[in-house]
């Protein structure tokens, strides 16, 4: 096989597709190895770690039709490397040469039939609105753990619910859920998907403010038995799917409270980072003393020392105290839309949820921190 | 107070190092022992020595000499099963006495101690008279030997402390000296004829390359040039070594640091394959780690499991808490998890519990929603067994909330203080032979030889300050 490029759209795809080649470690090298195919002047790139698969489909011109599979994060950083301009890849028996300018580089290729045999992407597509997704995602996938050890919350959970689509996540110590409106992506029959968060944070990579600059209007989404895909420009990214039940967390969510904080976003956002300064470790919390018309912030940090700051509000309900863990609470204020947010609270040690006073389309439900 | 020569007072730095400690405490223990050829360790084929007593040293038997060899050499050694927990004991009676001379004492494992005494001289006198009253004084609250060197800096004093040993003979020890001064004048004609292999960082490679440029003594090492040892053994450690050879040794005695992680391991006397017989032991380990965070008053974040298969090959699997914990439950539940994603079936030959990233102080602590539902919530969750195969989490059951496991904990914990560690555990731990419980180093040097499948039924570690009858 043989082919020539521009430099960037090279960087672009190999980088991009091994994204999804495990850093931790193969069971196979091929694993730790990226497949590259040109057929005509279609080129097409995929990175799998049989969970993620990435695939950039682009423009190359053809010059020999075949594929190799070449080490990912070699192949990616040669070509970064080199001068821009044309690029020059050819393959032989087992190695491949990368060519630009006057650089040459012989690279060592794996046995493309080492290389696992991943499933065609199916046809039956829906789209989804990106910016809408782009959004419901920065709110949500923040919430899922990072923790293998509890693998069903590093999923984020994809539901119908009445006439939409309920994004939902959690850690075990906050949960967002957003509600998007719509009949929504999932198949007929299917009533809910877990999809790890790992592949949403990829996702959102390749969406609107995701660092892409050419922005899709529209991501198309197909779901399978035991994988999704999204296709995004030219990307198509697959994911196997969480297999088990999520936790029933509608249960967590109280059916009423009886404190409401009404504060400005920006306001909040900016004393909370301020006070923050003095957290050390992340066992120290702030502490959110509530009455009528203020909440003050504090932060006392035993070997550091302690900071409070006042800041207006309107509150309704008893005075009351409740502390919690800075960062996870600034998540939750960040992640809410518009300029004020609501903080609604029952006692010190029960979930309290933070969202729009407007609109209840989104919740991030935190659980205090105990402080004696 | 005469003043004496400056010299002598430069001798500030004490090194303290206990005789055949191990085995002495036994013999200490169980009179029955003395004079005779014991040795603390693992008895199994996997057994190392740990400490023996100089009669078993005159067969040539030597701490981390194998056990099988240590047998072959001397069938009539009396084998002791290592007691830890009762050196720990002993330990910290030492330190204690240590403190009495100094606060800067400098522990160097259980047995041994690093002491700077400049403070104490115009209150005890001259290091020498210091020396020999810390020697008394272990021996008077301890009935335990130990030798003491003083020097300058921690090298010499503590080859200093070596030629104050007993020396193993045919015909039983010969005491040696117990305190020796190198004083500043005397250092080099000390040192010189010594063999390299006496310095640190002097292993058997490091000594091999010195004797193709024939270097035998640290003498030989003093009269090669620098830049030479560089060329040779590297930058760093050809500097080092040219610093010792002429007795140049800046490092400071530091004061006990903390303890940076608590942890427990076990080797087993054979292989084990499956998780039914690997969960019990970890539950011990891990409750005996809460334990000890508990009486340290500290909380772990992060949570270890070593696992070393039967090739020796060691992995581990480390997993940080969102909140630091004490708490066994938790401890039990994130091991057990940890363990659980690993593959057994190669055969497990050493598993191990730590936590690390401890902190103490302040008594914050994220609340979980698995804890919504305490009492008086409206709508406790009815867990289901689909969850509840989840594991640790959302899906744990969970009869009682995280406050009232703490106070549980807390109960367990005063109970294990009144009435022994075995009085209370968790009921996966009680086996035929009682209630199993993990001490601090029970398997330190391998397992026993008729050790069997740890778990319940090798419940017979003899309670505190019980001898332990030879076994080999």
């Amino acid at each position: 096989m043989k082919f020539r490029c521009e430099r960037d759209t090279l960087v672009d795809a190999l980088t991009t597709a091994s994204r999804a080649v495990t850093s931790r470690g193969a069971t196979t090298t091929s694993l730790n190895g990226i497949r590259v195919e040109v057929a005509g002047n279609r080129l097409s790139v995929v990175g799998t770690d049989l969970d993620l698969t990435v695939r950039v489909e682009g423009e190359a011109i053809g010059l020999d039709d075949g594929v190799l599979v070449a080490p990912a994060r070699l192949a990616a950083d040669i070509v970064r490397a080199l001068e821009p301009g044309a690029v020059t890849v050819e393959g032989g028996e087992d190695e491949v040469e990368i060519s630009a300018a006057r650089s040459r580089f012989v690279v060592r290729t794996y046995p493309v039939e080492d290389f696992p045999v991943l499933p065609e992407p199916r046809d039956d597509q829906v789209s989804l609105p990106s910016a809408v997704l782009a959004e419901a995602l920065r709110q949500v996938v923040r919430a899922a753990s990072g923790d293998d050890a509890r693998p069903l919350l590093t999923g984020v959970l994809v539901a119908a619910e009445g006439e939409g689509t309920r994004f939902v996540a959690t850690d075990s110590y906050r949960l967002a859920l957003r509600d998007v409106a719509g009949t929504g992506p999932l198949p007929a029959g299917t009533e809910q998907i877990l999809v790890p968060a790992r592949a949403l944070t990829e996702l959102q990579r390749l969406l609107p403010g995701g660092g892409k600059d050419d922005t899709a209007k529209e991501v198309g989404f197909s779901v399978g038995e035991l994988d999704a895909t999204f296709s995004v420009d030219g990307v198509r990214l697959t994911t196997r799917l969480l297999d088990g039940r999520f936790p029933d967390y509608r249960q967590l969510i109280p059916p009423g409270y009886p404190n409401q904080l009404r504060v400005a976003k920006e306001g909040l956002i900016d004393a909370l980072r301020r006070v923050r300064l003095l957290v050390r470790d992340n066992t120290t919390p702030v502490r959110l003393t509530m009455r009528s018309g203020t909440v003050e912030l504090t932060v006392v940090s035993q070997e550091v020392g302690h900071a409070s700051e006042d800041v207006d509000a309107q509150y309704e309900g008893e005075e009351l105290t409740v502390a919690f863990n800075p960062t996870y609470l600034l998540d939750g204020v960040e992640a809410v839309l518009g300029d004020e947010v609501l903080l609604e609270t029952l006692d010190a040690t029960k979930p309290a949820t933070v969202r729009s006073p407007e609109h209840d389309d989104y919740r991030y439900l935190l659980m205090p921190v105990r402080v004696s | 107070m005469t003043s004496a020569p400056a010299s002598v007072h430069a001798c500030s730095v004490l090194h303290v190092d206990m005789d055949a400690f191990f085995a002495a405490v036994e013999v200490r223990d169980d009179p029955s022992l003395a004079g005779k050829p014991v040795i603390v360790g693992g008895s199994g084929t996997r057994g190392v020595v740990a400490s023996c007593t100089y009669e078993a040293r005159a067969f040539g038997i030597r701490s981390a000499m194998s056990s099988v060899e240590a047998r072959r050499r001397c069938p009539e050694a009396l084998f002791v099963s290592g007691r830890y927990w009762r050196y720990a004991e002993v330990s910290a009676e030492l330190h204690e006495v240590l403190r009495g001379f100094t606060p800067v004492v400098e522990p160097i494992g259980l047995d041994e101690a690093f002491l700077d005494v400049r403070g104490a001289i115009r209150l005890l006198g001259e290091p020498v008279v210091i020396a020999r009253s810390l020697r008394a004084e272990v021996r008077r609250r301890l009935s335990l030997d130990c030798s003491v060197g003083a020097a300058r800096n921690k090298l010499l004093a503590k080859l200093a402390s070596e030629a104050a040993k007993p020396v193993a003979t045919a015909r039983g020890p010969r005491p040696g000296p117990g305190v020796v001064v190198v004083a500043p004048e005397d250092e080099l004609s000390f040192l010189h004829p010594l063999p390299v292999r006496a310095l640190w960082g002097v292993g058997p490679s490091t000594a091999a390359r010195l004797t193709g440029i024939g270097v035998v003594t640290v003498g030989d090492l003093a009269a090669v040039p620098p830049d030479t040892l560089c060329r040779l053994l590297g930058n760093a450690q050809g500097r080092h070594l040219a610093g010792l050879a002429v007795a140049d040794d800046a490092r400071p005695v530091v004061a006990e640091r903390e303890a940076k992680s608590i942890g427990h391991e076990e080797t087993f006397a054979r292989d084990l394959h499956d998780h039914e017989s690997l969960h019990p032991i970890l539950v011990r380990m891990a409750d005996a780690v809460g334990e000890r965070l508990r009486e340290a008053g500290l909380r772990a974040r992060t949570v270890t499991v070593k696992i070393r298969f039967a090739d020796r090959a060691t992995i581990t699997r480390s997993h940080s808490l969102a909140a630091p914990t004490a708490s066994l439950r938790v401890l039990r539940a994130v091991a057990g998890e940890l363990l659980a994603s690993v593959d057994v079936g190669p055969g497990i030959r050493l598993l191990g519990v730590a936590g690390s990233a401890l902190t103490g102080g302040s008594d914050s602590r994220q609340l979980t929603f698995d804890e919504v539902g305490e009492p008086g919530s409206p709508d406790a969750p009815a867990r289901d067994p689909g969850e509840a195969a989840e594991g640790r989490g959302q899906g744990a059951p969970r009869p009682a909330s995280e406050a009232s496991w703490q106070e549980v904990e807390a109960a367990l914990a005063a109970v294990r203080a009144r009435y022994g560690q075995s009085a209370v555990g968790a009921a996966s731990l009680v086996g035929p032979g009682g209630l199993a419980v993990k001490r601090r180093g029970d398997t330190q040097w391998g397992p026993s030889a008729e050790g069997v499948a740890p778990g319940p039924a090798d419940a017979r570690t003899p309670g505190r300050g019980e001898p332990t009858g030879p076994d080999g």
